[in-house]
């Protein structure tokens, strides 16, 4: 909620009347246009608006990003007796919107993208309105905010009949289709002004021309919007005084908003908490009898117009709250009930699954929890774009349907969310060339998108790109220097440069920013652990563990710290922790594998390890998880006693990876446990080549070889075989098209010289020729005899 | 075989090394492609017009066969292939600008451009220059180590390990250790673009591909050609990785589809580490292998046709030795087609320096010099025979005339090592080995070489890593194997050589000197019956009678030690017989035997015996004779 930054915001706030709790105003309103605007409405998630559907056009286009093809429907708007009037009509059912000028008369579909800002809708004109009967029983205006609960109150008792009517001065928006501004009075030209103004983001004059209209009308409605624009102002004291002034906050909803808002933004979160109070006043009225309720209840009513539900707001902001003061139970509490009460309320959700509140079971029950009934037409796309925000540790299935349904048939494969789920999958598999490539080509469009940057940063880090993260960080630190990612991403440069002091200093930096960003505190304990500072680790990866309760890795941190520290017990009750958390995670369960396996339960470490390839399955082979996760495997194969097995494992490691010694090493052992002297003693030689002064290899290797010594020279042995098999080759014809073997042999004795090489070589070179033939053939027939002499022997 | 179907024969074979030159220019298999085109070059002149003729009669004579003209007319219109066959116009210019950039040494660029090809024979392109980017890389991050390593000082090889490793902060063998460590180190080869490379990771991109597209590509002929170079750039992957068995299937693979990659058959008989496997592969060749249809011309299909078979025959005999008659008379047909073929005649020669006939050896070579002057292949096999046939000034000319042709070949540096070597400047042979292999790190026989010379140097461990390097590089290689045996003999290691000796043994189970050194190494760890039934074996392998009395009298000591008094005197007495049979040659064996009979006569009271045995000791040293007429003093006092 800061202030006016986006138009969208800007807007959206603006949109907000105190006093109005019923938008939707028109009975006559012809049916398919309303829709046709809620669906405009709602591609807009993160709008606050509880505009009046007459209103709303002028609300909406602002904020419209989407769908010029859309055109027709504005147009419907436009030539509905709702579409209200601006100033300047070129055509008289011509709507002007700050976004969207149609050019010429209502026919063009042509969009002026140059008129953006162009005009503005003057809100005040459709904002204030009150249900007829409400009306009634008002006799002035003046008293009007004495009756502000009853207008609450009655507002919401029914849904389909009511009937209002405006309270603005001078418009009523059932003749709306010709207004002019001429027909205005001055007080309402004024907060045209205003608006403009504040559209325009001229605080100063919007402030100006608000301090007048407060002070002849005395409207609370124009108070609210005085206190809008402090708000935008930053001068969120003097917005709370005004409000406090009237006492507004006690009987706007949204005036009580606005203050707590305020409040927050002063970081006065218990004056916040008074204000906005503890737990969700209307939580029993979801229950509850409707009517019953006496407080602010705005229920399924409301839904209907579009906008998020204050309700929904309010909790989601009382969860900021909680978060702020580090009560991160409450604050998810909290998180969930808005996300619970409204589904358009995607800050909610966000807040729930970027910042580890939820365990990744907990998120996907959420997800099934919620009801996206209120969003019609929307109902489908944006299920798909909640259901790829969540984490993929497991249901990947359901992650690549909806991705896919998302590409297909709605065309968002270039869109941020979608590529931003593509990269997080890459990147959890391990595929770090794929997923910077998509990281890059997403980047290339939006440098700053702070959705996609962690996810690039990190993959840069992994592929030891240091110097693309230098060009990264710098860019970053240039452009936006007070966000958390640019400290992040230069701690992760000094990290990756193995400066450990500079990068904790990067990492806090960036905490300061953001205390909630996870990657940064863990990179910041991880330079504690980095530097064998073992109780400021521990303490920090505990913090880290309170603050993501969603989170195994802090937890898996943890866990491994006390392994090191030979702590197994309390190791082992950490890493349980985080398997509740994820039970999917493969390094998770690699690590217990290493656990069990050091608390020699080689059984459980089995089971553990073999889990864990599972979920390792199809990810890049040669990346370092799986290759770990081999070599324990292996290693507590060895334990069981299965060498046959342990040997496949570590034969496996060697095709893909790097050739390590203990590896060698360890086949060694195997081999000479299996006794197959002859690939054990070459094994150990190769762990000998890679790691010299290795004592073990040695030790070994010189056991193998006495083993060597002693192996009697019998049939099996390697010299005999050997011989055996020369003697096979000596005697195999090369073709087997050739003579038949007899005939071959009697050719051998027939033939006392080579004819054919040396016919032009001198008599005394040819002999020497054939005195090697001979001792060939001599060696030949020796070799029968040998192969007796050894079997009689 | 008649007259026509031997020129048709010929023919073909000229078509196919023909094409096959252009195709593996074309996809920069230079190596292969010069060898194709060597291998053209020293075939006769077949006219081409009178085979043509001769077919056509033949043809005429048997209109039947029309099928057998068809393919020929096919063969004649596909005879020489085109650079743009099976290409769309996109992919043909992606072609020659990768193709350029391929030669400029540009892989990089090579890669980015070619990142998105389908066409396997691109996808291939694609992939090599990866792989050669990669290798380029690693060697130029460990270059500086080999370049800068200081010449090995003896004196400060005092490592103590047991292996007679030096450690990696030992000076003495710093260069080598660290080069084989930083080679396996640097196999991941950061991009500062953040992009890896490895040999594993092209491996996958591979895999993948072949696993995705081999059926489809296989319906084309350049499909066939696209996944044959494929599968060959996979088997020197595996092969780089040291998964042989692997590699030699790919390997396998990639020459049934297209035979004519010489390079490839080289690389798979790299493959084959023991003689029993190469037994299966001779087999599977003979039985199994089938070559594809499209890419060989006529006789070529056939398996017992296939010229690059027969090729292929002879290098594994070289390697494995096998029948030698079989061996011939390929060599000899194979002559017939191609008779200026210079790796014909290295091969004849090869035959010659294996069974150790340096003269008839050195005589081809003299033949090739003169057939092709500027050819520095085989160049330092014949240098390693005028080493061994001492003719110092032959091997003076030699090095000079190599070194003016080209003095960063890895061939002409051996042969200055060697020339180095001969005039006993070991130092100066060391440090031109070392060049060599800074030229080419896989020629075992520098590696081995260099460790003779660290072993003149009295430089054990030194001998000792390089002949390991060489075992590493090459397995088969028998004399690394027998040097590293020595080697740890010199040491007193026995243990280490006997294992070592072993090794040698099972690779030349035929030769006398491995079964008697290592049946030595049994007798000096006290293990008699291994020792008894080495020196047995190395006595049937063993040719002359010098020989043999020391065998014999060998066997009796070990006899001796197991106390088995019958055997040991029966050996002695055949040891000193050898003497009478071979009148003259009075070998040391042989007095020892008398002196020992003599002793064991004295001993059994056959004092006559003895007594005759002890005054036919006439030479050896003064000690001896001493013995021998101490005894003869005591029988004759004795008889009295």
């Amino acid at each position: 909620m800061s202030p006016g930054r986006t138009p969208s915001q800007h807007n959206s706030t603006l949109a907000i009347s105190p006093f109005i709790t019923n938008r939707y105003s028109r009975s006559v309103a012809p049916p398919p246009q309303q829709q046709q605007q809620q669906q405009q409405q709602l591609t807009q998630r993160q709008t606050h608006s509880r505009t009046q559907n007459n209103e709303k056009d002028g609300d909406l286009l602002p904020n419209s990003s989407v769908n010029h093809s859309r055109i027709d429907n504005f147009q419907a708007i436009v030539s509905s007796p709702l579409g209200l009037k601006t100033r300047d009509p070129p055509a008289p059912p011509s709507l002007a919107t700050p976004y969207h000028q149609f050019k010429g008369n209502n026919d063009s579909t042509r969009v002026k993208n140059g008129s953006m800002f162009g005009y503005a809708v003057p809100s005040t004109v459709r904002k204030v309105s009150i249900q007829e009967n409400d009306y009634r029983n008002t006799t002035t205006r003046s008293n009007n905010n004495n009756n502000i609960d009853d207008v609450m109150d009655h507002s919401e008792s029914k849904d389909g009949d009511r009937l209002t009517t405006t309270l603005t001065t001078t418009t009523t928006a059932a003749t709306a289709a010709d207004i002019d501004v001429s027909d205005l009075s001055s007080v309402e030209r004024l907060r045209l002004w205003r608006h403009d103004a504040l559209m325009q983001h001229m605080y100063d004059t919007a402030e100006f021309v608000g301090n007048k209209i407060y002070t002849i009308t005395k409207d609370p409605n124009d108070a609210f919007w005085l206190a809008q624009v402090y708000y935008y102002k930053g001068s969120y004291k003097r917005t709370i005084d005004l409000l406090s002034l009237d006492n507004l906050d006690t009987t706007s909803i949204m005036c009580r908003y606005l203050i707590t808002l305020c409040l927050f933004n002063l970081q006065k979160y218990d004056d916040a908490l008074d204000i906005i109070g503890e737990t969700n006043p209307f939580a029993s009225s979801n229950s509850a009898d409707m009517a019953a309720d006496e407080d602010y209840d705005e229920n399924h009513e409301f839904q209907s117009d579009g906008g998020i539900k204050i309700e929904s707001s309010l909790c989601f902001l009382r969860g900021k709250i909680y978060s702020a003061q580090n009560n991160f139970t409450r604050a998810k509490e909290c998180y969930k009930e808005a996300v619970l009460i409204d589904v358009k309320n995607f800050e909610a959700f966000q807040q729930l699954t970027n910042k580890n509140l939820l365990t990744p079971k907990e998120e996907w029950e959420l997800l099934d929890c919620l009801d996206f009934s209120s969003l019609d037409d929307n109902k489908q796309v944006i299920k798909q774009l909640y259901t790829i925000a969540c984490s993929n540790y497991i249901n990947k299935d359901r992650i690549e349907t909806s991705k896919r349904i998302l590409c297909e048939e709605y065309t968002l494969e270039s869109n941020v969310d979608v590529i931003k789920c593509e990269v997080e999958l890459c990147f959890s598999n391990c595929k770090y060339n794929e997923c910077l490539d998509y990281c890059e080509r997403y980047l290339a469009k939006d440098e700053l998108n702070p959705k996609i940057l962690p996810t690039y940063i990190a993959c840069l880090q992994e592929l030891g790109a240091t110097n693309k993260l230098f060009l990264v960080s710098h860019k970053l630190a240039e452009r936006i220097p007070k966000d958390a990612i640019t400290w992040y991403s230069v701690a992760t440069y000094y990290m990756s440069l193995k400066k450990i002091g500079e990068a904790r200093k990067f990492y806090s930096k960036s905490l300061i920013m953001d205390p909630s960003f996870a990657a940064a505190w863990l990179g910041f304990v991880h330079t504690f652990a980095a530097e064998g500072e073992q109780d400021q680790a521990l303490a920090a990866y505990s913090t880290a563990a309170r603050f993501f309760p969603g989170n195994h890795l802090p937890n898996m941190f943890l866990g491994m710290q006390y392994m090191s520290l030979n702590n197994y017990a309390l190791a082992e009750e950490y890493f349980t922790l985080a398997y509740d958390i994820c039970s999917q995670d493969p390094l998770l369960l690699n690590e217990m594998g290493v656990l069990y396996f050091k608390k020699d339960e080689y059984e459980k470490s089995k089971k553990f390890l073999n889990k864990a390839m599972e979920q390792v399955t199809g990810l890049n082979p040669t990346a370092r998880t799986t290759i770990s996760i081999q070599l324990n495997l292996a290693h507590t194969y060895r334990k069981l006693g299965d060498y046959e097995r342990a040997i496949k494992c570590f034969k496996y490691v060697l095709e893909d990876s790097e050739k390590d010694g203990d590896i060698y090493l360890t086949l060694g052992f195997l081999y000479l446990k299996i006794k197959q002297l002859e690939k054990a003693i070459s094994y150990l030689h190769k762990a000998l080549a890679l790691k010299p002064k290795n004592t073990a290899a040695q030790e070994l290797l010189l056991h193998a070889l006495e083993l060597n010594v002693v192996l009697a020279i019998d049939d099996d042995h390697p010299l005999v075989v050997s011989s055996k098999i020369q003697n096979e080759i000596d005697r195999t014809e090369m073709s087997p098209h050739g003579v038949p073997t007899m005939e071959q042999a009697a050719n051998i004795k027939k033939r006392p010289s080579i004819p054919f090489l040396d016919s032009g070589r001198t008599i005394s070179k040819r002999s020497r020729r054939n005195d090697v033939l001979k001792n060939k053939s001599r060696t030949n027939s020796n070799h029968f005899e040998e192969d007796e002499a050894m079997d009689l022997e | 075989m008649n007259e026509a179907a031997r020129m048709e024969m010929i023919q073909d074979i000229k078509d196919s090394l023909r094409s096959s030159s252009i195709h593996l220019s074309q996809w920069k298999l230079l190596k292969s492609a010069k060898w194709s085109i060597e291998a053209l070059q020293g075939m006769e002149d077949v006219p081409l017009d009178s085979s043509d003729m001769s077919q056509d009669n033949m043809m005429d004579a048997n209109s039947s066969n029309n099928h057998a003209k068809t393919i020929f007319n096919e063969r004649k219109n596909g005879r020489i292939p085109r650079m743009n066959d099976g290409f769309t116009e996109d992919e043909f210019d992606k072609y020659l600008l990768a193709s350029s950039l391929f030669d400029c040494k540009e892989f990089d660029r090579c890669v980015y451009f070619l990142e998105n090809v389908s066409e396997p024979r691109l996808k291939f392109l694609k992939l090599y220059c990866k792989y050669l980017s990669w290798d380029k890389k690693t060697v130029e991050s460990v270059e500086n180590v080999l370049v800068t390593g200081k010449a090995k000082d003896p004196n400060q090889c005092n490592d103590s390990s047991d292996l007679g490793r030096d450690n990696e902060q030992n000076s003495d063998s710093n260069g080598f250790t660290s080069y084989l460590k930083s080679k396996k180190d640097g196999s991941v080869q950061h991009m500062e673009d953040g992009h890896q490379s490895s040999v594993a990771l092209i491996l996958k991109e591979l895999r993948d591909y072949l696993n995705k597209n081999e059926l489809n590509l296989l319906r084309s002929k350049e499909g066939e050609l696209g996944v044959a170079l494929l599968y060959y750039l996979k088997g020197v992957l595996l092969h780089q990785n040291g998964n042989k068995p692997q590699a030699l299937t790919a390997y396998v693979n990639s020459l049934s589809l297209y035979s004519f990659n010489w390079t490839c058959w080289v690389e798979l008989l790299d493959c084959i580490s023991r003689p029993d496997e190469s037994l299966l592969i001779l087999k599977h060749l003979n039985e199994q292998f089938e070559l594809s249809e499209q890419n060989h011309y006529g006789t070529q299909r056939i398996n017992t046709e296939n010229i690059m078979l027969k090729f292929f025959k002879l290098s594994l005999f070289q390697e494995f030795s096998g029948n030698i008659d079989e061996f011939l008379a390929n060599l000899e047909l194979l002559l017939s087609i191609a008779p200026n073929f210079a790796y014909l005649k290295v091969q004849n020669a090869l035959v010659y320096y294996n069974h150790m006939d340096y003269t008839n050896s050195e005589s081809i070579f003299d033949q090739i010099i003169k057939l092709d002057p500027y050819r520095l292949e085989d160049l330092d096999i014949y240098s390693n025979i005028l080493y061994v046939m001492q003719k110092q000034s032959k091997l003076a000319y030699l090095a000079q005339f190599v070194s003016q042709i080209d003095r960063f070949r890895p061939e002409t540096c051996c042969i200055i090592a060697n020339y180095y070597s001969a005039r006993q400047e070991h130092e100066k042979s060391i440090m031109y080995f070392r060049r060599a292999l800074i030229l080419n790190k896989k020629s075992t026989s520098a590696w081995t070489l260099m460790g003779h010379e660290f072993v003149e140097l009295k430089n054990s461990h030194a001998a000792v890593e390089c002949y390991r390097r060489a075992v590493d590089i090459n397995n088969r290689d028998f004399r690394a194997w027998y040097g590293l045996g020595q080697a740890y003999e010199v040491l007193d290691m026995h243990m280490y050589s006997l294992y070592y000796f072993q090794k040698a043994c099972a690779l030349k189970p035929l030769d006398r000197r491995m079964w008697q050194a290592t049946a030595d190494c049994y007798a000096k760890l006290k293990y008699s019956s291994g020792a008894i039934k080495c020196y047995l074996r190395a006595l049937q392998l063993s040719t002359n009678p010098d020989q043999e009395a020391q065998l014999f009298y060998r066997l009796a000591e070990q006899y001796e030690e197991t106390s088995e008094l019958e055997k040991c005197k029966s050996y002695m007495i055949k040891c000193m017989e050898l003497e009478r049979s071979n009148e003259g040659l009075v070998t040391d064996e042989a007095i020892k035997a008398k002196l020992w009979l003599a002793k064991n006569e004295f001993q059994n009271k056959n004092y006559e015996e003895a007594y005759n045995y002890a005054i036919s000791i006439t030479n050896g040293t003064s000690q001896e004779v001493e013995e021998a007429r101490t005894i003869a003093r005591n029988c004759r006092m004795l008889l009295k």
